[in-house]
This record gives C-alpha cells, sequence and structure tokens, in this order.
C-alpha cells in the first residue's frame, strides 16, 4: 500500500449463500445451500486522483466489489480500505468520503424535480439547506443541467437521468466516486460525452478518483489510467494498458484481446 | 441535523403526496363514509352497547368514532416503516440513502414522519366531521395530555412497526408481525368495543396491548374530561411499553440491516 492509495483491498472474498424464505434460516437441517462466489481473493489498489476500471463480463463480481466498497455488502472475508476507513469496522467515515452513479434509472423520486431530488440526498448527506442550494447551483452549472433541473424526474430522457445521478454523487464534495455501469444505458455518443466528461472534469479539473466499472472492454481504452480485468469474481489481471500489452507481449492488443488472453 | 433531515423527509413525501391530485379529496370523502357508516351502526345498536360505556358517557357513535380515528392513526405506526421501507426497495432508492452518512436507523424512523402528520390530519377530520355533522360532545380541555398520550402511543406503535419492518428488510413479504399486531389490536384493543365486554382470559392478552391504553386514556380526556390523575395508570403503561420496545426496535433494525448486506439483498423486494 502506498501513501497515496486511497482504496485498498485484501484478500476481499464474498460469496452468496442465497435465502429468503423462514425455511433457509435453518438450512442445514433441510437441505444443503448452494454458494454463488462472487468475489474471489481479490486485491486492488487505486492511487488518489486515478481514473480505474473494474472490467468483466456481467457477473464477473465488478458490483458485488463495487457494494462492499460502498458499504452495501458485507465481504465473506479479507479487508477493505476506502478513504483510510475500513468498510466493516468505520461504514459512517467511509459514507462521508464517497459518491456512487449507478446505471440504475430507479434510484430516484420519480414524481419530484431533479433539483427536489437533489435536496432530498443533500440532505442526507448532512448538508445544511443553504449549502445543498450552494452546491447544487455549482454541480448543476459543472454539469450543465440548468435546462432540466427542475422538470420532473418522469419526464427525463435516459441521459438526464444519468446526469442527476452523477449530480448527486458530486453533491457531498466526496473525494471518491464509484460509477457502476454509468454508461450502460446511453447512446454511442452520450456514452462518449460522460466518459470525457468524467475524465477531464471530474478527475482532471475537481481531482476526484473514480472507479468505473463497465462490460464493455475497450470502454475503457484512452479513459481510464488503471484497470483490473475481472472474470468469475477473479482479478485475472490489472495494470495500465500498456503494462497489460506488456504482459501479453503484444503491443498492439486491444482490451478484448488482453482479456481473452487471460481468462 | 435532526430537523433539517426530518424536514427534508416530509417536504419529499408532501411533494410526493399533492403531486396526485384528487387522493386527497377522496380520503376526506372516504372519512366521511366511514364515520356515516359507524353513526348508522350506532343508530341500530348503540341502547344495547350503552350499559357498557357508561364511563364514557353511554353514547356509542362517540365511542366508536374516537376508536376508528386513533387506531387508524394507530395503525399508520405500526405499518408506516414496514410499507415505506418497502416502497423504497421497489422505486430503488433505498440504497441511494444507505450510502449517505445518515444512519440506517435514523433513516427508518425518518421514513414515517408524514404518514404521521398526514394521520394527525385525518384524526382531526374525523372529529371535525363528528362534531360539527353529528354532534359528538368532544373535550379539548386537557390538550398537552392528549399530546403526551399520543407522543407515547406512537413510540410505542412505530416500535412494533420497526420490528415489522425487519421482516421486511429479511424476508422482503409476508410480514407476520404486522399482520398478528393489526388483527390481535382491531379483535383486543377496544376499537369497535369496550374490552370490558371480552372473555376474562382475552380481557388478560388486552392488556397486554399497547393500544387498550391508548384508546382508554384518549377516550377518557376527550370524552370525559379526564385530567392526567385518572389516566396516569394508561400513561406510565405506554411509557413503559415505549421504553422497553423502541431501544429494542433499533437494535433489531440494525441487525435485520447488517443480515441483509451480508445477503446482498438490500435493493431486492
Amino acid at each position: 500500500m502506498t501513501e497515496s492509495s486511497v482504496i485498498v483491498t485484501t484478500d476481499l472474498t464474498k460469496h452468496f449463500t442465497p435465502s429468503s424464505n423462514l425455511i433457509d434460516f435453518f438450512p442445514r437441517l433441510l437441505k444443503k445451500k448452494s454458494v454463488i462466489r462472487a468475489l474471489e481473493g481479490v486485491s486492488i489498489e487505486v492511487s488518489k486522483g486515478e481514473v480505474f476500471a473494474l472490467l468483466g463480463p456481467n457477473g464477473a463480481g465488478k458490483t458485488t466489489l463495487i457494494k462492499i466498497l460502498c458499504t452495501l455488502i458485507v465481504p465473506t472475508r479479507g479487508e477493505a480500505l476506502v478513504g483510510g476507513h475500513d468498510v466493516l469496522k468505520n461504514g459512517g467515515e467511509v459514507r462521508r468520503s464517497i459518491g456512487l452513479v449507478t446505471g440504475e434509472e430507479r434510484s430516484f423520486y420519480w414524481r419530484l424535480s431533479g433539483r427536489q431530488n437533489l435536496r432530498f440526498f443533500g440532505a442526507l448527506h448532512n448538508m445544511k439547506t443553504d449549502e445543498v442550494k450552494k452546491r447544487i447551483r455549482s454541480v448543476v452549472d459543472l454539469l450543465d443541467m440548468k435546462g432540466f433541473i427542475d422538470m420532473r424526474f418522469d419526464e427525463y430522457s435516459t441521459g438526464m437521468k444519468q446526469h442527476l445521478a452523477v449530480a448527486r454523487s458530486l453533491l457531498s464534495d466526496a473525494e471518491i466516486l464509484f460509477m457502476d455501469e454509468p454508461t450502460k444505458s446511453l447512446d454511442h455518443s452520450s456514452a462518449e460525452r460522460l466518459r470525457r466528461f468524467i475524465r477531464e472534469r471530474i478527475a482532471g479539473e475537481e481531482k476526484k478518483t473514480v472507479v468505473f466499472t463497465t462490460h464493455v472492454l475497450n470502454e475503457a481504452a484512452g479513459f481510464a489510467d488503471r484497470m483490473a480485468l475481472m472474470d468469475k469474481g477473479i482479478v485475472r489481471a490489472s495494470g495500465t494498458i500498456s503494462e497489460l500489452r506488456t504482459q501479453i507481449q503484444n503491443p498492439e492488443a486491444t482490451l478484448e484481446d488482453i482479456f481473452d488472453h487471460f481468462t | 441535523m435532526f430537523l433539517t433531515k426530518a424536514a427534508a423527509f416530509i417536504k419529499r413525501d408532501f411533494l410526493t403526496e399533492i403531486s396526485y391530485k384528487s387522493a386527497f379529496l377522496m380520503n376526506i370523502i372516504g372519512i366521511f363514509f366511514s364515520a356515516l357508516t359507524f353513526y348508522f351502526i350506532a343508530k341500530l345498536f348503540g341502547q344495547a352497547a350503552a350499559p357498557h360505556l357508561q364511563e364514557y358517557g353511554g353514547d356509542y357513535f362517540p365511542f366508536v368514532l374516537i376508536g376508528i380515528a386513533f387506531s387508524t392513526f394507530l395503525g399508520v405506526g405500526l405499518g408506516t416503516s414496514a410499507n415505506a421501507l418497502r416502497q423504497e426497495q421497489m422505486i430503488g432508492t433505498l440504497e441511494a440513502m444507505l450510502i449517505t452518512p445518515t444512519r440506517a436507523s435514523s433513516i427508518v424512523v425518518y421514513l414515517s414522519l408524514w404518514n404521521f402528520i398526514y394521520s394527525s390530519f385525518n384524526i382531526l377530520v374525523y372529529l371535525l366531521i363528528g362534531r360539527l355533522v353529528f354532534g359528538v360532545p368532544l373535550t379539548i380541555s386537557h390538550p398537552f395530555l392528549i399530546l403526551v398520550i399520543l407522543f407515547l402511543s406512537i413510540l410505542s406503535f412505530s416500535s412494533l412497526g420497526i420490528i415489522s419492518s425487519c421482516f421486511v428488510m429479511v424476508f422482503k413479504r409476508g410480514n407476520p408481525v404486522n399482520w398478528i399486531v393489526s388483527s390481535s389490536f382491531d379483535l383486543l384493543g377496544g376499537v369497535y368495543y369496550p374490552i370490558s365486554i371480552l372473555p376474562g382470559p382475552l380481557q388478560v392478552i388486552s392488556h397486554a396491548l399497547p393500544i387498550t391504553y391508548a384508546l382508554k386514556a384518549l377516550r377518557g380526556v376527550l370524552l370525559a374530561g379526564y385530567a392526567f390523575d385518572q389516566v396516569r395508570t394508561e400513561i406510565f403503561a405506554l411509557f413503559g411499553f415505549a421504553f422497553v420496545l423502541f431501544p429494542l426496535a433499533l437494535l433489531l433494525f440494525e441487525f435485520a440491516l447488517r443480515w441483509a448486506k451480508r445477503e446482498g439483498s438490500l435493493s431486492q423486494y
């Protein structure tokens, strides 16, 4: 672990044993439980100000990893530090230092406007009313949302919804932003604009650390500083794209070629 | 910060509520029809009930009006946390709230605030309709006492509601707490009839329910003009329920939340 590391995971493992019925509380007596190995011994480090991509197909464990780092899932084993705080022991401190963007459109109140949504989530971030208003003005300017911030969320296009999700993650001025498939439902040009915005404004000007997941492998090329290739819950390789090309001794390899090589 | 967050939740729910234009009017009409139904039932059976209602003036309609008005209110305490939590799971906002620095146990309390305000308004409508349309004699000589009884009742009922929301967190559906408690409250809590008409063993059970004390105290204060000394037993009983149930409920909720985080099922519904 280096001094500039803001995210460090060591041997992070998550096994799910699905149980949602009363009968599942007595598993060993009644039936053998299946285990889903979502993460297996994941060790990564992300440095301050870095854009770090988690790449892999659906089911690779990217979302599970993000959710553990956001304190939404408890790991089975291993350690995770975010902003220097242990996700298990100092969840409150971790949540003070992070923002989360998902590709999930459902995470807002549809009958409220974008601004009303942001004010609500701002209050949950312990921000005073005046502070929230000021910060909303700032992120609305930054994301160029003036034209639609006062429209009701159910009138938003997919791109507008994604802008609002990014605005919410920036609201508390968190140091670390997790973005879980933020371009999932965007068209090619909107996705490209969002990536450029993250690279130039959020990481470049605002100096945030961004952890970004995608199942579209080549999306990370030219966008992420470093990346981890995940498959079946395991990090198969990590580094800059040139380091990964060197590892497979193919300077022309695309990310898909590299992924194929390691998996 | 508590007030800022409470205001944020109340404002959010208020804005959502008023976005459904006709719901408010339909609610008032619903209250009127409910009161009217019991008014006619009281006309039919009122005299038979009179001997059991001497303590409250002998008239069935005021007795049942307060029973249904406040049991609706207390029912909100019972169901609102679980319903609101399930709603947040379904619309996908629960995780967005839980990654903020606000404690989950605080969120589950904030989630029910608007429903209490809205139900307080409903009680007011019930009482106003009762007073103005049906001429029910209500005594508001001890408003502070009414607020104390309501506050302790809300704490007791919300605690049961939070325990109920633990089941939503873990099992998502098929919540037995809400069903058992609300059914027993209707049957044994003295909402529609005085508990004195119940057989002895059922009366014993009804004395283990907070609603029995809440309704007895409220009817005493509102219909018979009782002061603190005359409802002291009920107030102490409600305090006891709140004192035991509220911390227990928050503890269980933290446990259920940790369980859901271990299962990775926070956003499932």
